[in-house]
């Protein structure tokens, strides 16, 4: 295809991959540059594979962070010739990137909740964060076709929790019956008063016209060969493909947006990862959707006269109110799942069941002003090498009896993960690091990291209500638990839901790109990642990120229409 | 157990054999299975590497890195492992799935888990002696806990991953299915008799 291209987009997981399936379809020719290499999950999925075909039966390694299987290429917490930095005196910060076609939503968790009208208002509420310059009855439409275009189960009878929106009918698929583990957790919550729903994953569960359906096995983490589960590179890359309005180039890693004589965009500036060439693209639009650490960066690095420190950084707001979510594990044994007869425990992969916050009206009193959910894990999963902590450590048995053990204890443990909203602070915020740089000579990011004190308290009562469900359930914790929040509380970024750092707003004054995510300071520059979200609810960041996205996509291409680019 | 355990042949094939010696050309291979280890081994290997960022991970190829395990403390885990899982009546030994294979393997990762495990396991194998007797192996656990601990953790984490593991254990998922039909109304029925006690 012959440049220019109507709009380059930089990036393709849920941001980069939604913006190309809406544009091409709008009929505009899209030039989408991918850092990564090119990644084909129909024929790359290690669907069936056990652990004992892997290297080490599959365990977590520093190449392979999340164990061997994971469907991440060239990254995780670090990545070859990509260094990145904390500053000196932050707290830890963790930075997890892929390298492929289709970024992290080959790997995700597929945790789709969409975020409540109280988390766009968060400064109307009770006066901390910043609002959205939407509602969520602005995105609500969009939510509603993200969820029917990508495949959501959770339909359930409409509940009205607060601020955990239902789905109106028809934009969900149902899960698969709850576990044995999910049934008996479910009555210690429901106990203490605290409801438990279906979870909201992005699975195909049911007969969905183009998709296959769930075959209620493997893990998602490894990505889907048939693509029963979301993922840019099987659900919105190949119909943009289709219309024959998409290039993409792979191992390009963008990192600098071109600017005209006027200071309108006119391309981006990259490098050929394996051959190290710079090259440069032109197109009308750019559309950055490379991640919130690196959208910030490009445009940082985005230097002229006119945006000495970066462009868009007029107001020294680019890397700013950086969040992650909050995030916390306590474990437990139990008795009284003991011996229960096999079950295929496999399911969807996702949750089939989770418990939305349930304090809203209680924050005074609790002493801590946002919430968390809990996603709970269990059940007879795939063996790994973590299957011996099942026997303490003061047991001496061997043979018959090690063997009767572990029998009697399989699938009696579970997994209690808290996901709380952090509210953004001045102390969080990523910039260019002055002196150090890439293997290509582009200056890297530097993070600086503290958790607010609203963070670690809803931490430790994270800790206190998972102990006393535990209780309730007559099961023990395994190892040491932590009470102390501040202790207890996952490094910043170790959630990946880094979002924030190019926030939309109302004004140029407060944010540095508009509901549209297009940029006060260059109109034809357009931001449709994470980097734009004002809030971080404890609702993972996804499919709000697609939803997004989409609306901003669908802003752009009547913009094109009108013949305003 | 049989009185007189058999040695402990390597079930690895040729080709994988002549990687390791291609890396660092310590060991011998003189034929299928059988690999003759020379004197210097232990400590870290210059320029050893994992198996990287993107392996292939459909069919994975065989752990890259040489093996470190010398013939004697090879045989002490193939004992040990077998005291830990000796054969059942209905599922085999660990020696019959490979099991001091992986310890070598794990032990000889360039990673920093298991570089952790390798003077622990090496230093107890190597106390342990190739031929340990009955007595040895049962004074294990008292004698040695941190290193009998850690080398149980991975027997059955090694052995329960396998298909063999799987069908001792009970793990019959891995299938693909048209329905999650969740569990069975004998499951639901014992779950309850268990939550009833609880008081829920």
């Amino acid at each position: 295809m012959a440049e220019p291209y109507d709009v380059i987009i930089v990036g393709s997981g849920a941001g980069g991959g939604m913006s190309a399936y809406h544009l091409t379809k709008s009929g505009l020719k899209v030039l989408m540059l991918e850092a990564g290499r090119d990644y084909d999950p129909t024929t790359e999925t290690p669907m069936f594979n056990t652990n004992a075909q892997a290297p080490l039966r599959g365990a977590s390694t520093p190449d392979k962070p999340f164990g061997f299987y994971d469907a991440t290429v060239d990254g995780g917490w670090e990545v070859p010739n990509e260094p990145y930095t904390v500053a000196e005196g932050s707290e830890e910060f963790t930075w997890w990137r892929p390298r492929m076609l289709g970024g992290r939503t080959n790997h995700w968790g597929r945790i789709s909740l969409r975020f409540g009208p109280l988390d766009f208002k968060p400064r109307s509420r009770d006066g901390m964060g910043h609002d959205w310059p939407i509602t969520y009855d602005d995105l609500a439409p969009w939510y509603d076709k993200t969820e029917k275009l990508i495949g959501v189960s959770g339909a359930a009878p409409p509940r009205s929790l607060t601020n955990t929106p239902d789905s109106p009918p028809g934009c969900l698929m149902e899960n698969p019956p709850p576990r044995a583990f999910e049934l008996f957790y479910a009555r210690a919550f429901e106990a203490m008063g605290i409801p438990v729903v279906p979870m909201h994953g992005a699975v195909v569960t049911q007969a969905m016209e183009g998709r296959n359906t769930c075959i209620f096995s493997t893990p998602c983490g490894r990505g889907c060969q048939i693509g029963a589960n979301f993922q840019s590179t099987t659900v919105l890359i190949p119909p943009a493909m289709a219309t024959k309005n998409l290039t993409i180039i792979t191992n390009a890693l963008v990192y600098q947006v071109d600017l005209d004589a006027s200071g309108k965009a006119k391309g981006v500036s990259y490098v050929d990862r394996v051959s190290g060439e710079h090259r440069s693209a032109t197109a009308r639009v750019v559309v950055l959707a490379a991640g919130s650490g690196e959208t910030a960066r490009i445009l940082l690095n985005s230097k002229s006269a006119k945006f000495p420190d970066g462009l868009c950084n007029g107001e020294g707001m680019v890397g700013r109110y950086l969040m992650d979510t909050v995030g916390l594990n306590v474990t437990g044994q139990f008795p009284a799942l003991e011996g229960l007869p096999p079950t295929n425990d496999d399911g969807m992969s996702v949750e089939h069941l989770y418990v939305p916050w349930w304090g809203y009206d209680k924050h005074k009193e609790l002493g801590f002003p946002r919430g968390y959910h809990v996603e709970i894990g269990g059940g007879r999963q795939m063996p790994s090498m973590g299957l011996g902590r099942l026997i303490a450590d003061d047991e001496v048995s061997v043979g018959d009896a090690l063997r009767a053990k572990l029998r009697q204890r399989y699938g009696s443990i579970i997994s209690f993960n808290g996901r709380g909203e952090m509210i953004p602070n001045d102390d969080c915020y990523c910039e260019l690091d002055p002196t150090v740089k890439d293997k290509w000579g582009i200056p890297v990011l530097r993070f600086h990291w503290k958790w607010g004190e609203h963070e670690t308290k809803q931490a430790a009562h994270m800790v206190t209500t998972f102990l006393e469900v535990i209780d309730k359930l007559g099961g023990r914790p395994i190892g040491k638990v932590e009470r102390d929040g501040k202790k207890a509380i996952s490094k910043g970024g170790e959630m990946i839901h880094e979002v924030g750092t190019v926030r939309m707003g109302a004004s140029d004054r407060d944010s540095v790109v508009n509901q549209y995510g297009q940029a006060w300071a260059v109109p034809n520059l357009f931001v449709t990642d994470g980097a734009v979200m004002v809030s971080s609810p404890d609702k993972n960041p996804t499919l709000s990120i697609i939803a997004l996205a989409w609306r901003s996509s669908d802003h752009l291409a009547q913009m094109a229409k009108r013949g305003e680019l | 157990m049989s009185d007189e355990q058999q040695p402990y042949v390597r079930k690895i094939d040729r080709r994988t054999a002549l990687t390791w010696i291609g890396v660092v050309g310590a060991a011998t291979a003189v034929g299928a299975g059988v690999v003759v280890y020379g004197p210097k081994i232990g400590g870290k290997t210059p320029g050893t590497k994992g198996y990287g960022t993107d392996p292939k991970l459909v069919e994975p190829a065989p752990a890259p890195w040489p093996r470190l395990l010398s013939d004697g403390e090879l045989q002490a885990a193939a004992a040990l492992s077998d005291f830990i899982l000796p054969a059942s009546a209905t599922a085999p030994a660990a020696t019959a799935l490979g099991i001091p294979d992986f310890i070598d393997e794990w032990i000889s990762a360039p990673y920093p888990d298991q570089e952790k495990d390798r003077p622990l396991i090496r230093n107890g194998l190597k106390a342990l002696g190739p031929k340990p007797d009955a007595a040895k192996l049962s004074a294990l656990p008292k004698a040695s806990p941190d290193f009998f601990k850690r080398f149980r953790y991975l027997v059955v984490g090694a052995y329960y991953t396998t298909e063999a593991g799987f069908k001792d254990l009970g793990y019959i998922g891995n299938v693909s299915r048209a329905t999650d039909p969740g569990p069975s109304a004998e499951v639901k029925a014992a779950l309850e008799r268990e939550l009833a006690k609880l008081g829920l």
